[in-house]
């Protein structure tokens, strides 16, 4: 078993124009999503929107604005799950429910006890 | 921005049915009642914004105690922080004396259950305003009063979504304009306000009932929302007139054979074939009763379509229908209305022999000029006589019409059981 971080990029349910009744049947998509990962064991952590103002610390320990909300590689939310190998991962991946963006799969390398 | 959480529990409660949808309506009623027409733009965003973050909150953490009250203390702040940002509108505000928080404690009093429905009512006689066209109305109030998007709209109403956000936007600038206040209509207007209000939410139902471009569940929903918002006004004294009580009747009477009316690949089913098991008995029963509650010495088209819609959800069969006294009603629409419509139906309910002459005459109306319906029951009646040609031949009209592509294939499944015999 390896563990993956799922990165939602360009935005967090940023589907535009998305009507009440689709953001309700949106949010039932992935409490069903959510809940039954952690009923399963492959959801080690549902993770978390982020807020799209923040700063950036620069190399030279500058701090700059940003990151910008159009920006299309803007990380939107995140969350943590358990797969055989990075195929599996997709097969997850592939299960969620809209996140208005691309999902970025990414293993983690394990160099952390945690 | 930050979201309040004090209420997030543990276990979540699941939302009813179209929370959102009623939600978004309800907030930007009130809302927009305490800020003006004028910032209804402003108003809908900060609801949108607000509907969003609860979704995006409420998946990770579940769904609060008081989803309302969560869903609203977000829309409040948002609209208070826009407002704040403008400068003009700040000093509107400082002129008239109205501070913030009496706004705010003025918003929260209609914001309880008991006094949201005025709220509404409010809106709904907004959104049908004479200053706009009926078709704007539809769109107004669906956009408004059902929380629909512009998309969903188009979907509703089958235009596209370009036309339907002109008409949303058109509605809304006009409203503004005209300073239109968010207010019950007088008692002077009351009768002329009402009946186009009922002619909206009629037009509505109707849009979302016909069968005519085939079967769509969001269409079910505007049959359902326009009977949430008549069963509305037939809870307001002022508004409970017969009149609105009739076509609550006419609504869910029609609603009880919903379900009826779709077979299991999504095609509609005519009356005749419908598997009446199927039809929503609880639901016959409280149109009986609204349809007893709107007696009046001048009964109206609703009344009369009502007490047809109704006599057909009392028989058993097809064949044990009352026909003599649907005919009888049709007449009395007649009476009230000429529409070739009524006389089509009229006919059609009506002995074979008379039915043939009244719907050869009805072709040569102007306004039945390549109207599908009329040449297909034309060739029902031909095949009911024995005269397969003469049915042959009314089909083939009826084909050559402008159809949808289940009208096609429900009129060549007709011609080809024909030719079976």
């Amino acid at each position: 078993m390896a563990k993956f971080m799922f990165l939602y990029r360009s935005g967090n349910d940023c589907v535009p124009n998305r009507s009440p009744e689709e953001m309700q049947e949106a949010m039932q998509m992935w409490g069903e999503w959510i809940s039954g990962g952690v009923e399963e064991g492959w959801l080690l952590d549902p993770g978390d929107g982020l807020k799209s103002e923040g700063r950036i610390l620069e190399p030279d320990l500058t701090v700059t604005d940003g990151p910008f909300a159009e920006s299309k590689e803007l990380v939107g939310g995140y969350c943590m799950i358990e797969a055989d190998d990075l195929e599996g991962a997709v097969e997850r991946a592939r299960s969620m429910p809209e996140t208005g963006g691309r999902v970025e799969i990414r293993e983690l390398a394990g160099h952390s006890m945690g | 921005m930050t979201v309040p959480t004090e209420d997030l529990p543990a276990e979540a409660p699941a939302l009813v049915e179209h929370f959102f949808r009623h939600e978004s309506a309800k907030l930007v009623a009130v809302l927009t009642r305490a800020f003006g027409v004028r910032y209804l733009d402003l108003v809908e965003d900060k609801v949108q914004e607000a509907l969003l973050a609860a979704m995006q909150t409420w998946r990770h953490r579940g769904i609060p105690a008081n989803p309302s009250g969560w869903i609203y203390r977000v829309a409040r702040n948002r609209v208070l922080d826009a407002l704040r940002r403008e400068t003009v509108h700040r000093r509107a505000v400082e002129l008239a004396g109205v501070n913030e928080e009496g706004i705010t404690t003025l918003v929260e009093e209609w914001l309880r259950e008991e006094q949201v429905p005025d709220s509404l009512l409010r809106m709904i006689f907004v959104c049908c305003h004479p200053s706009l066209d009926r078709r704007s109305q539809l769109a107004l109030t669906l956009k408004i009063l059902c929380g629909f998007s512009l998309a969903e709209i188009a979907r509703g109403l089958l235009i596209s979504p370009e036309a339907a956000k002109k008409r949303v936007q058109r509605a809304k600038q006009s409203l503004a304009r005209e300073k239109i206040r968010v207010e019950l209509p007088p008692a002077a207007e009351l009768e002329a306000r009402l009946a186009a209000v009922q002619e909206v939410l009629y037009l509505l139902f109707n849009e979302g009932y016909s069968t005519s471009r085939g079967h769509e569940p969001l269409r079910d929903d505007l049959c359902e929302e326009a009977a949430r918002l008549c069963h509305l006004l037939c809870e307001h004294e002022a508004f409970s007139t017969p009149e609105t009580r009739a076509l609550l009747a006419l609504m869910l009477s029609h609603a009880a054979r919903l379900d009826a009316r779709v077979d299991s690949d999504g095609l509609v089913v005519l009356l005749a074939e419908q598997d009446r098991s199927r039809w929503d008995r609880p639901l016959v029963r409280q149109a009986e009763l609204w349809l007893a509650r709107s007696k009046t010495e001048t009964p109206s088209r609703f009344h009369l379509e009502a007490a047809i819609s109704l006599t057909h959800c009392r028989a058993p069969s097809l064949e044990t229908t009352d026909w003599p006294l649907i005919v009888r009603y049709y007449d009395r629409l007649l009476d009230l209305q000429p529409s070739p419509l009524y006389r089509l139906n009229r006919a059609v309910a009506g002995a074979l022999d008379t039915a043939l002459d009244e719907l050869q005459a009805l072709r040569e109306h102007p306004d039945m000029k390549g109207y599908f319906l009329l040449d297909s029951a034309l060739a029902r009646l031909h095949e009911l006589r024995g005269d397969l040609a003469a049915a042959h031949a009314a089909y083939t009209a009826a084909l050559e019409a402008s159809l949808a592509p289940h009208e096609r294939a429900l009129l060549e499944k007709k011609v080809s059981r024909l030719r079976g015999r």
